[in-house]
């Protein structure tokens, strides 16, 4: 008898919960361990920082929202399984998916098939070329980073030639392919194309190859820490030409790991604006360093960009299904802290900043924006 | 002519680190005819093992003076030597008498034990580590050598020809090398044989947390990772050159350094970008194959006698 009113109250109490309040889940995955965990716990930490504050006033519409972070390690096959997990899980309606695009290139055909609508921040611009219906990137695309640093390397270093080295990832060579092409484009001459292993830590041997054909610029598609392990043996080795980087060498270890003096002048394009380029980023950075005790990382303002993405399609979303997002989420129209945002129909942002800027002394400043 | 000597140079300067690693793996397998996979992480702790001594003398590490940095060399050195007396002790003694592969995994364990617990300790980052000399670029002949790399170099030599002395002119090295030669005979001749392989497990470590300081000091990172790649080569060096045996060790190792600059330098160059310098671990492979099926004891491997065959033949 008694185990019968268990049993009841129970089955009482599960009638009860859902009626409150929504809650609804984002699934959040990038490195949160390795090399590359920096990037991912500051982009993450950007983002849960506005959510927590969302949820703090009480959600949107009384729409409170919980996240399920996850490591993918910057591996394909670990991001493949916490895709597989978030399609399973039915809370899960939105995806903050994936820091590299490798990853993301094997992630997103799975969230495709479970109708899993996403915020993909891999740069590489063949991810929104492969006509996927649910997936926005809200980040400018590399065909966006490597253009400014052309530009600039043409145009205020007056560089004629340049030399172009990729660690051959997917992130690395496209980018590092871009480049080539806007540089040319421009006029410039393109002398090399040299090719490294993502695990090397030993250019010397590349270098000595580099150093006789004198280039005015090289331009080097890799992630950390290479690019500071290449910064550091290009200046030892006595190489003087002005050294481009892409995103991923936009933090402090770059400076630090190659030693102040090899890194002086180096160039590094990247999506994110000074910390005091608005009153409201600076409003974020505060905010951020309040919250965490250390300074926004590299990506954090995204993150955070993304919550207020997310609340704009909380409040214009009919209902709270995964297609029901989707469809909020391709039309959204929102003014963020980066700027006024929206996607055109591959899911590219329509208008999307590009920063550049150059290592001077142990600081990164600002020499040019688009 | 200049990068012809550069060349030279960039794989002198890896080929003495692959060496210090190498000669650990051939010390170790001489006297237990074990492989001890944890070497690797030898390799690793030396440079963190310096970097935390650094930090506890100077605070900053990045402005560590020359006297502090002899300092952290020394201490981590020696610390990382008895850091493998106690593996010894702890993980490979009570297992001396069963099968070979036993102590063997059990180094596989100890190896994965410390790369786990230096990445739940210091982070799995890697971290910036200050150079051991203030770089100086030398011209000679137009290529360019810095004083880093001459350091490296010299240090390298200077621990080599101090083990070529060790065991070879010391009492302490006619022990090993009795014990090396049959450690039953030795045992019965009264020969002090856990004094011997605790002596090979203090040396060892301590050359390849040598090489582990030198080499976050010329890369200027380190990471709790970086002895597993580099314990590889080095394993790879020391069969190459005949595993056991300690000249063969070094020659092995600069052996697979000159393969590998020479890869590096030209496969990039030659076919622009098709083929990278992922390619140089094919190249190092490749040779380690044909040597092996020339020489299938390593190019200085050891005389196999009818004796030590039925030996080995246990492994």
């Amino acid at each position: 008898m008694r185990k019968f009113i268990a049993t009841l109250l129970l089955g009482a109490s599960l009638f009860a919960g859902p009626a409150m309040a929504e809650q609804i889940t984002i699934g959040l995955s990038a490195p949160l361990s390795g090399p590359q965990a920096y990037f991912g716990t500051t982009w993450h930490n950007g983002f849960k920082l506005y959510v927590d504050k969302l949820n703090a006033d009480g959600g949107v519409n009384g729409v409170t929202v919980a996240y399920d972070q996850q490591d993918d390690k910057a591996d394909p096959r670990e991001g493949t399984l916490v895709a597989q997990k978030f399609c399973d899980n039915d809370k899960v309606v939105l995806g903050l998916v994936n820091f590299n695009s490798g990853v993301a290139q094997s992630t997103l055909p799975i969230y495709e098939d479970c109708s899993l609508p996403t915020m993909t921040f891999g740069s590489n611009p063949s991810l929104t070329k492969q006509g996927y219906k649910l997936m926005v990137r809200p980040v400018a695309n590399d065909l966006a980073g490597a253009l400014l640093p052309a530009e600039y390397a043409l145009g205020k270093l007056s560089a004629k030639t340049a030399l172009v080295v990729n660690d051959k990832q997917v992130f690395g060579q496209g980018i590092s392919e871009i480049f080539a092409k806007n540089f040319q484009d421009g006029g410039g001459k393109v002398i090399d194309t040299i090719s490294v292993a993502p695990s090397d830590v030993d250019f010397a041997a590349v270098l000595a190859q580099i150093k006789p054909k004198k280039p005015d610029v090289i331009y080097l598609g890799a992630v950390m820490p290479q690019l500071a392990l290449f910064a550091k043996q290009m200046h030892e080795q006595g190489i003087t030409a002005t050294l481009i980087v892409p995103d991923g060498g936009y933090t402090p270890d770059l400076i630090k790991q190659a030693g102040e003096p090899n890194v002086q002048g180096t160039l590094v394009a990247i999506q994110v604006p000074p910390m005091d380029a608005s009153p409201e980023i600076a409003e974020f950075a505060k905010l951020y360093k309040a919250k965490y005790g250390e300074e926004a990382g590299p990506y954090s303002i995204y993150g955070y960009v993304q919550g207020q993405i997310l609340e704009q399609v909380l409040k214009t979303t009919k209902g709270l299904t995964r297609e029901d997002i989707n469809t909020a989420l391709h039309a959204v129209k929102v003014k963020t802290a980066v700027g006024e945002l929206e996607f055109d129909e591959t899911g590219e942002l329509k208008v999307a900043p590009s920063y550049l800027y150059k290592v001077e002394g142990s600081k990164f400043q600002l020499v040019g924006s688009k | 002519m200049g990068n012809l000597i550069q060349q030279t140079v960039n794989a002198l300067t890896i080929g003495s680190i692959y060496a210090l690693i190498a000669l650990g793996y051939t010390m170790v397998y001489g006297v237990l005819r074990m492989i001890n996979f944890a070497h690797g992480e030898m390799f690793m702790l030396g440079a963190y093992v310096a970097f935390l001594i650094l930090s506890m003398l100077v605070g900053d590490v990045g402005m560590a003076g020359a006297i502090a940095l002899t300092v952290a060399f020394v201490v981590a050195v020696f610390l990382v030597g008895f850091i493998g007396v106690g593996i010894e002790r702890v993980a490979y003694k009570p297992l001396r008498n069963s099968t070979r592969l036993a102590p063997m995994l059990s180094s596989l364990g100890v190896s994965l034990s410390l790369v786990t617990g230096m990445q739940i300790l210091a982070g799995p980052q890697p971290v910036a580590f200050p150079s051991f000399f203030p770089v100086v670029r030398y011209e000679v002949l137009g290529g360019t050598i810095t004083s880093m790399q001459i350091g490296i170099l010299v240090a390298a030599f200077v621990l080599m020809f101090g083990l070529h002395f060790l065991v070879n002119r010391s009492r302490i090295g006619i022990i090993v090398r009795a014990v090396s030669e049959s450690r039953p005979t030795a045992q019965l001749l009264g020969i002090n044989v856990n004094g011997a392989i605790s002596m090979v497990f203090f040396v060892g470590p301590l050359l390849g947390a040598a090489g582990g300081i030198l080499y976050a000091s010329y890369y200027g990172i380190m990471s709790p990772t970086m002895g597993a790649v580099i314990g590889l080569k080095a394993f790879t060096a020391a069969i190459l050159g005949g595993i056991g045996s300690i000249p063969g060790a070094m020659l092995g190792a600069f052996i697979l350094a000159f393969v590998e600059v020479g890869g590096t330098a030209l496969l990039p160059v030659i076919t622009h970008g098709v083929l990278g310098t992922e390619y140089r671990d094919v190249l190092t492979f490749a040779i380690l194959i044909l040597v092996l099926l020339v020489r299938p004891a390593g190019i200085l491997g050891e005389a196999v006698s009818e004796e030590s065959i039925v030996y080995k033949r246990e492994f």
